[in-house]
């Protein structure tokens, strides 16, 4: 379980005159269940990428459990990702031409990390969100079917976090509301901090903390209304 | 990893299969550049082998051994026919024979030569007997007719348009067996018959041995009295011709007074006479030539053909190499995204390198084993197509320094796959995935 500290955080990007991103403070405690909403280019993806460590930032500090993984080089912070983060994309990337299993244990392979216990973990949440054939291949399956391998993907290595950027945009409103329960569900059973980027609102509203976002800052939030309101 | 590997190349099949046939292509034709070089200088060095000491006038060296060696027809000065018999009496001569051209059949050259020379060339025959009179022929092992059948010698070739003789009719005694030069192609024949067709008798010879002639003609005509009627009604047609008799015994005493010869093909009986016999026959009117040396003399030249073929292969090479630079970068920016989220899910950045590299190195690695494969296939077919035409075996053949040209395309192909490993590690997994 990894709790967040977000701290004098700034991403410009060339050409554009005010930050994607600039948050002064933000902390998101161990085990909690965050919405992070807002409209198009409000800078969701871009908090994504940095707290993810898929993109690098040269000002500011995000601690993972006080780990400042801005201070990473990009081998450590692919480690410090592939070990305690999960993450969940609207376009699943997955690997054609490998089956679920596969695709389920692939980066936990590729990083030598492919234990028997893993294995076997993979084969157990196959079973969790609801896949009965490890073996069909990913290309034959489903938008739904997909999205659940890419949970199941994400949760393997028990990660503290797990980061899901909106996971139910690219599905129909019946598989979304299977993947934003098993989601849920999945956080609590592992215990794992959680993430969740989307404009579902039905969604977004499942979980405990809304953070909106608007023009790179973070307009909204309704733990510190919540302080504010006590 | 391997699995993921094979199942991106299953999915990128048809780009894989083009990078494969083009790296194959480039590298055959280097292989087989090489490899036909080498056929051509170690099956002409093989035919000379056999070839120790060719002796002819005054002339092009050259020519004298592409003419007895390669049997390639062209008009030769001749030597005094006294030449041979000097040579037959010298202690430190194994064996002379006179080598004649001049006539052809169906395609075949017809060389006028002795017994001897006949039974040295391929170490006996593969089938009938070897000839023992004027009109019997033995045919080299690549020669396509029958024992028993004939052969009416024309003089020159076809393509020169050159008239058929009607003295004399050969019949085949006798078949080599293989050599692997171009004496596989010859037709041989007493050298006597081609003497009398061309009426080249010396008149000593006729002074002396006339009379075994008459008799033989005498005895034969009541057997063969068709053939030698013919033969005689064309020699009042022809009256610049001799007088051909098929059925003459063969007179090989080898006098002083034989007619000129074209060349003479002697045998030493030790390396030193060979030195001895060159120094000696190399002054005044003749010519002494040691057909191997004639020939590296050749490949001097030969090599800087090769040099050049070499060096449009490599360019041929040098460009596919840069099409397979472009082809990587281009394939790089397709996989960004499966690049990216490789990373993003976790998949360490040496592995990532590991798949890009291997997946290249792998095509590219293919290629050149196929390259190899077609390039010995190509030497051998372009071998055997000069085998057939000129008799001579080409061997094709790898030898150690294949070991190296691989070696060096490989560690080229190495550092080619390298590039869009280097290039798939050089984005930040967001940009990727953006892309």
């Amino acid at each position: 379980m990894l709790s967040l500290d977000i701290e004098n955080l700034t991403v410009a990007f060339p050409g554009l005159s005010s930050p994607a991103l600039a948050i002064g403070r933000l902390s998101i405690d161990a085990g909690s269940r965050v919405a992070i909403t807002g409209a198009s280019g409000s800078g969701k993806s871009t908090f994504v990428n940095i707290v993810a460590g898929l993109e690098r930032t040269r000002q500011g500090r995000i601690r993972w459990n006080g780990e400042d993984i801005a201070s990473f080089s990009e081998s450590r912070r692919d480690r410090f990702r592939a070990a305690n983060i999960g993450l969940v994309m609207q376009e699943f990337h997955l690997f054609h031409g490998l089956s679920a299993l596969e695709n389920v244990l692939l980066p936990a392979r590729l990083a030598g990390a492919a234990t028997v216990d893993v294995i076997e973990r993979g084969h157990a949440l196959l079973g969790t969100v609801g896949l009965s054939r490890p073996g069909q291949k990913i290309e034959t399956m489903s938008r739904g079917e997909m999205q659940r391998v890419a949970i199941g993907r994400a949760l393997l290595r028990k990660p503290g976090v797990i980061i899901a950027d909106e996971p139910t945009a690219s599905l129909d409103a019946e598989s979304g509301e299977a993947v934003g329960d098993l989601l849920l569900d999945l956080a609590i059973a592992e215990g794992s901090t959680l993430i969740v980027v989307s404009h579902d609102q039905r969604l977004a509203g499942r979980l405990d903390r809304r953070i909106t976002f608007g023009s790179g800052r973070i307009s909204e939030d309704s733990a510190a209304a919540a302080g504010e309101a006590a | 990893m391997i699995r993921f590997i094979l199942s991106d190349l299953r999915r990128l099949w048809a780009g894989s299969l083009v990078v494969v046939l083009l790296v194959a292509l480039a590298t055959a034709l280097g292989v087989c550049v090489v490899l036909q070089e080498r056929a051509l200088r170690l099956g002409s060095a093989r035919a000379a082998d056999k070839f120790d000491l060719v002796i002819g006038a005054g002339g092009s060296e050259t020519q004298l051994v592409l003419s007895s060696v390669f049997l390639q027809p062209s008009p030769l000065p001749l030597m005094p026919g006294e030449v041979l018999g000097k040579l037959a009496a010298d202690p430190r001569v194994d064996w002379a024979a006179p080598i004649g051209f001049g006539d052809s059949f169906s395609g075949y050259p017809i060389i006028g030569t002795t017994t001897t020379l006949t039974q040295n060339l391929s170490g006996g025959l593969a089938e009938g007997k070897i000839f023992a009179r004027e009109g019997e022929a033995v045919i080299g092992a690549a020669v396509k007719l029958s024992l028993g059948g004939e052969i009416k010698p024309m003089h020159g070739s076809l393509e020169e348009g050159g008239e058929t003789h009607t003295e004399l009719v050969y019949h085949i005694a006798g078949r080599l067996r293989p050599t692997g030069t171009a004496w596989d192609r010859a037709i041989l024949v007493p050298i006597q018959a081609v003497w009398h067709i061309h009426g080249m008798e010396a008149e000593e010879h006729e002074e002396d041995s006339g009379h075994e002639h008459e008799a033989a003609s005498g005895t034969d005509s009541v057997e063969h009295g068709h053939e030698h009627e013919k033969a005689g009604a064309d020699h009042d047609g022809h009256g610049h011709h001799g007088k051909a008799d098929p059925d003459a015994a063969l007179d090989e005493t080898l006098t002083a007074g034989a007619p000129g010869l074209p060349a003479i093909l002697v045998k030493p009986k030790t390396i030193a006479d060979a030195y001895k016999l060159r120094q000696e026959y190399r002054s005044g009117n003749t010519v002494a030539v040691f057909p191997g040396e004639v020939l590296t003399n050749l490949y001097a030249t030969l090599g800087d053909a090769k040099q050049i073929l070499v060096a449009v292969a490599s360019g041929a090479q040098a460009l596919v190499a840069a099409s397979l630079v472009l082809v990587t970068v281009i394939h790089i920016g397709q996989r960004r995204r499966q690049i990216g989220a490789l990373r993003a899910f976790g998949a360490p950045r040496g592995a990532i390198f590991g798949i890009v590299w291997l997946e290249f190195f792998f095509l590219v690695a293919v290629g050149i084993a196929l390259g190899f494969a077609l390039g010995y296939v190509a030497a051998l077919i372009l071998s055997g197509m000069f085998s057939q035409t000129s008799g001579v075996a080409m061997p094709v053949v790898f030898t150690r320094e294949d070991v190296g040209l691989a070696a060096v395309l490989l560690a080229f192909a190495a550092i080619l796959a390298a590039l869009p490993a280097v290039l798939a590690y050089r984005q930040s997994p967001a940009q990727a995935l953006r892309a």
